[in-house]
Order: C-alpha cells, then structure tokens, then sequence
C-alpha cells in the first residue's frame, strides 16, 4: 500500500477510537444531567412554563399540599440527603426507616437512630411513627411526636435525609 | 419568556433505553475492532485475507450473545461497560495477532493470537454465566468466608511445591500438564468480595470510635488490627512471591476499601505510610526487590542494561514508545517484537509504540471511563455491601492498570501484573471478565438508579 494510503488508515484509525471515547462521554452527560430531583411543592411555586412536559395536574399549590395521601401515594421519593434520587414503592402496609440494615429505608446517617420510624398505612392514610429516635423526625418541619399523618408531597426530614410521598 | 425560560427545573432529559444504546455502542466496537485487524494486515501483509474473521467474530458472538442475555436478564445493567471491555480486548488481540506476523515473519514460531482468541470466548461464556446464575449482587453475600479461604488459598498457590512456578523471577504461576494459570489473578476477586462483607460489618466501629487528637479521631488499637494483619499479609506475599505489585494491588485494595466504608482519609495516610515503608525495609534487604528497584531508578545505566532480569526489557520498551511518537507508526508498522515479552507485560508498549501518545491516552481514557463507569455503579447502589464492592472491583482494574502501565513507563517500579482486558494471559482475561459480569450484574440492580424520578 502506498504511503499515503497508510498514512490515512493510521490517522483514521485514531481518529475513529476518539469517536468512540467521545460517544461514551457523550452518554454519560446525558446519564449525569438526566436525573434531577425537584421537590414537588417547590416545583408547584416555580412558574409555569405552557410547554413544560410534565406540568402538574392540579392548578395551584394550595390543593398540592393539601391532599391525603393515602391510597394515592405510590413511591417514596427522597429529595435530599446520602441517597437522593432513590425511590421506593409503598406495596407494603409498612416501611421501616433506620440505620439497621434490614430497614426498608436504609439511612447511612450520624443523626439516623438503628430503628428510626416506620410508615404505616392506616386507614388508607399513611402514618409516620418516630420510634423513639434520638435526633427526631420531622414532618413538614415539625417534630413528630404522636403518629402523624404524612400527606403528599410533604416533606419529612430525618438526620440529614429528606423525602417525600408521591402519588 | 427569556425569564421563563431559565427557570425550568421540570425539563427532564429522557435517556433511551439502555440497551439499545448498547447495541449502538456494540456495532461501534467491533467496527473498531475490525478497522484494527485490516491496518495489520493491509500493512504487514499488504493484502486482506479471510484471517480477520478468525480473530474478530469469536468475540464479537459472544458479546451479542451477552446483550442478549442482558436484554432478557438484566436489562437495566449500565450500557457501557461491555462496549469498553470488548474495545479493549478487541485492540489486544489485534496487537497479539500484529505481533505474531511479526514473529512468523521473523521465522519465530511461537504464537499466541488464537489462544487469546480461545481464552476471551471462554472468559466471557463466563461472563454471561455470571449475569445468568448469580441470581442477585446478595448472594456473593453469603459467601464472604469462603471467599476469604478460596482468595487466601489462590493467593498461596503458586508457593505450594511441585505446581508452584517462578517465572521471569516472581512466583506468581501455577503450572498443571503443561497449562500455567496465575491464581492471584482470580484471587483478586474472592478477596474484594471477603473485604466488602467485612467491612459492611465492622464499618461502623472502624468509623465512630476512637479519641480525638488535635481533631483528629485516631482509631482504637483493636480496630487497626485487620489492617495490620493485611498488610503482614501482603508483606509476606511481597517476601514470598517476590512480586511488589501483587503486594500491592491487595493491600490498596483493603485500604480502599476501608476508606469507602468509613470515609477517614487516616486509613489511607496510615496505611500507605506503612506499605512505602514496608517495601522500602524489603527492597534493601531482599536483592531480587532492590534490583527491581535499581533497575527503575537508573534503567540506563550500563550495567542494569546487561545484567540478567536488569532493565534491559523497559528500555526496549520505552525506546519502541519514543520511536512512536505523538502519532505513532500505525499498527503494524513498528518494530514492537524487538521488547522481550511484548505481547502481555509490555503490551502497553507495544501499542504506545504503533499509536502513539494520542493511542495511547484513548486507551488510557477506556480505562479511565470502564472505573469511572464502575464506581458510579458502587455509587448509585442503595445497598452498603453492593456499593462496596463495585468500588472494590472497579479499583482492582484501576490499580491493577495503573501498576502495569506506570511500571512500563517507568512510574513505579516494574512489577510482574498483566494490563487488564489488553495483555496475552487466559487467568487475566478471565478474572477480568469475571469482574466485568458482576459489575454488569449489580448495575441491573440499582433499581432506578440511572432512571429520572420526576414523574
């Protein structure tokens, strides 16, 4: 082959593997700044945007906030802390929260007691019980004494992790 | 709307579905891989012959065949991994199979191309019998002790009389009927899975208690214990296997690890102080070590040049890599089989050689990308056990590349590991694979990990 030929296939070549690095790259920006976890009240305050794709179904904060949660409420979904972004279903009638690694909601926290709080749908109502924790639970900024009912898209604080219930 | 527009927290990138952009990046890699293999031959051979397919289809079926196990059994397992591994291993074999037209062209008859291309099929059936049979990342779980025995066991193999080997001055091998196998490379994997379950454990002792001095919180003596016993441990594998990067590549991994599961930079300033003096107290009492070490400090030097295990290797190495370039002489066109061993040690050489620098920082960057790819896993994961131990076999390959290449290009002392995914050697690829299949197995089990919530 000629050496210009050469020369062209050798060039290519790196230019091609450089393709490949760049198109991974490229996915990962797209895994890295796809995700995004917005509280829903705050996310009812912003303005809203007529194309927005996911525009609430229900006008005004007011009735946001104010729904029970109950039945309704589907998946846990923690918006700050260690872990947020994840989600967990409610298919059970209770979820165990804590540091001990058999609960539902596992909370890698200094301020997170072992068995922190639970969850327990009553009455198609979900309830937040603090298990005697050392730090508290927090619902809607509120130290939980007595069981308390969690609403939709409230948020309940514990340690450092924040999450809400979601429809 | 300018204002409007700024403030859309709602806008939600939605990613396609993983697999398919695996599929994508799967057609991508071997179109790479077939590239490499007509440059050698159009400019060894100068003509293309039907040889290619020897060396290009075996992997590339077996990667389909992956996908598709991943489509109906882990579906959503990160999309990039495989891609990566299978570009890597790809360039290898097409770097071996460089190398061996070289060799017959030289009247050499030893070859290596078809082994590597046996090998990479059987490691990644493997591969694709981990994602089937290990049913979920828990079940390494219940197997943290015996996976402590098997690593431990693997680990001593090589010392054992009749099927221990030394070869090139390190006991690393083991040899039955002919076949030699390096256990330690397996060994490797057994012991992150022991370390993860410990430490998932004992995180909590090694992370809270312990008095405070000058604000900072020095741990009891009884929780440096299992530090310390590893690193004996990897002192008497430095001593006895007479290898610096095995010894290594253990104990970094431990105190890695370590530092995930409690998050104190101590760990690390406490166990490399003791590994750096550990191997300096070796290197001036044990003449294999400190020949090694001479041979990286002054490589050029006359009387290392000749002496027998001296530098003689490295200097042909960097002498092929300097020949080089920035571009590189293109595949096929160097003179790589001038470096002793250029088809697995040095096969970093080899390929710095015919791509250069700009090769060589891509294939730097795959690397740098399969770890990142794999830490992110450990990071995703909601489970402390999985978390651990995708950061631990991602380390392993971080490491284990960082020792390999930094020893050929005089960095750190020169040690006797393979490149992973890249180098000639069954055991490697193997227990690369290996490591490839459960990473790709614990990513499917993040659940939503790489997923928006904003439903």
């Amino acid at each position: 082959m000629s050496e210009l030929a050469l020369f062209i296939v050798r060039t290519g070549f790196l230019a091609v593997i450089w393709i490949f690095v760049f198109s991974i790259i490229s996915v990962i920006r797209a895994d890295l700044f796809g995700q995004k976890v917005v509280s829903r009240v705050a996310e009812a305050n912003a303005p809203k945007v007529v194309s927005a794709p996911v525009a609430p179904s229900n006008p005004g904060n007011q009735s946001l906030v104010m729904q029970p949660s109950g039945s309704l409420a589907t998946k846990l979904v923690v918006i700050d802390g260690p872990k947020t972004g994840s989600v967990i279903k409610l298919d059970q009638r209770e979820l165990t929260i804590g540091r001990s690694e058999d609960s539902d909601l596992i909370i890698d926290d200094e301020y997170a007691s072992t068995h922190h709080a639970k969850l327990i749908l009553i009455n198609n109502d979900w309830l937040i019980q603090d298990l005697n924790s050392t730090n508290g639970t927090y619902l809607d900024g509120a130290r939980v004494g007595t069981p308390a009912v969690v609403k939709l898209n409230t948020s309940v604080r514990i340690g450092k992790t924040v999450f809400e219930l979601r429809a | 709307m300018t204002n409007v527009a700024a403030n859309l927290p709602k806008i939600v990138r939605v990613i396609p579905r993983n697999r398919n952009i695996e599929a994508l990046l799967l057609l991508f890699a071997i179109g790479i891989n077939a590239f490499e293999l007509s440059q050698v031959q159009l400019s060894i051979l100068e003509v293309l012959n039907p040889e290619i397919f020897l060396y290009l289809l075996p992997p590339a079926f077996l990667a389909v065949i992956l996908h598709g196990i991943m489509r109906l059994r882990a579906s959503e397992a990160d999309p990039m991994i495989l891609p990566i591994a299978l570009v890597l291993n790809g360039l290898g074999i097409a770097e071996i199979y460089r190398l061996d037209l070289g060799t017959l062209a030289n009247g050499g008859t030893e070859v290596f191309g078809v082994k590597q291309v046996i090998w990479t099929v059987i490691a990644m059936a493997v591969a694709a019998a981990v994602i089937i049979y290990v049913p979920s990342h828990l079940f390494l779980r219940r197997y943290v002790y015996v996976s402590m025995f098997i690593g431990v066991g693997l680990l001593l193999a090589p010392m054992l009389p009749f099927i221990g080997l030394n070869i090139n001055g390190a006991q690393l091998w083991i040899g039955v009927a002919g076949f030699t196998f390096q256990p330690g490379e397996l060994a490797k994997i057994a012991l992150t899975v022991f370390f993860a379950g410990y430490l998932v454990t004992r995180r909590e002792s090694l992370a809270i208690v312990g008095r405070k001095i000058f604000g900072l919180r020095i741990p009891r003596a009884r929780e440096l214990g299992p530090i310390v016993t590893i690193w004996a441990a990897s002192l008497v594998v430095l001593v006895l296997e007479r290898d610096l990067g095995t010894s290594l590549l253990y104990f970094g991994l431990f105190i890695v690890l370590v530092y995930t599961a409690t998050g104190r930079a101590i760990y690390v300033v406490v166990g490399l102080t003791m590994f750096i003096t550990g191997a300096l107290v070796a290197s001036r009492f044990m003449g294999y070590v400190g020949g090694r070490f001479d041979s990286w400090l002054n490589p050029f030097t006359q009387a290392n040049y000749d002496a027998n295990g001296g530098s003689y290797q490295l200097v042909q190495g960097i002498f092929g890599m300097a020949h080089g370039g920035l571009m590189g002489t293109g595949l096929g066109g160097g003179i790589p089989h001038l470096v002793p061993l250029a088809e697995s040690d040095f096969i970093i050489a080899s390929l710095g050689e015919e791509l250069g620098l700009v090769g060589m920082f891509a294939i730097l960057v795959l690397y740098l990308l399969l770890v990142s790819r794999g830490i992110r896993i450990g990071f995703n994961h909601p489970d402390d056990f999985s978390k651990l131990l995708a950061t631990g076999l991602s380390f392993v390959i971080a490491l284990q590349t960082f020792i390999v290449i930094g020893g050929v290009t005089r960095v750190v002392p020169l040690t006797g590991l393979t490149t992973p995914l890249l180098a000639a050697g069954g055991s490697s690829l193997l227990a690369n694979w290996i490591i490839i299949g459960v990473l790709l197995r614990i990513s499917d089990s993040i659940g939503g990990g790489n997923r928006t919530v904003n439903l």
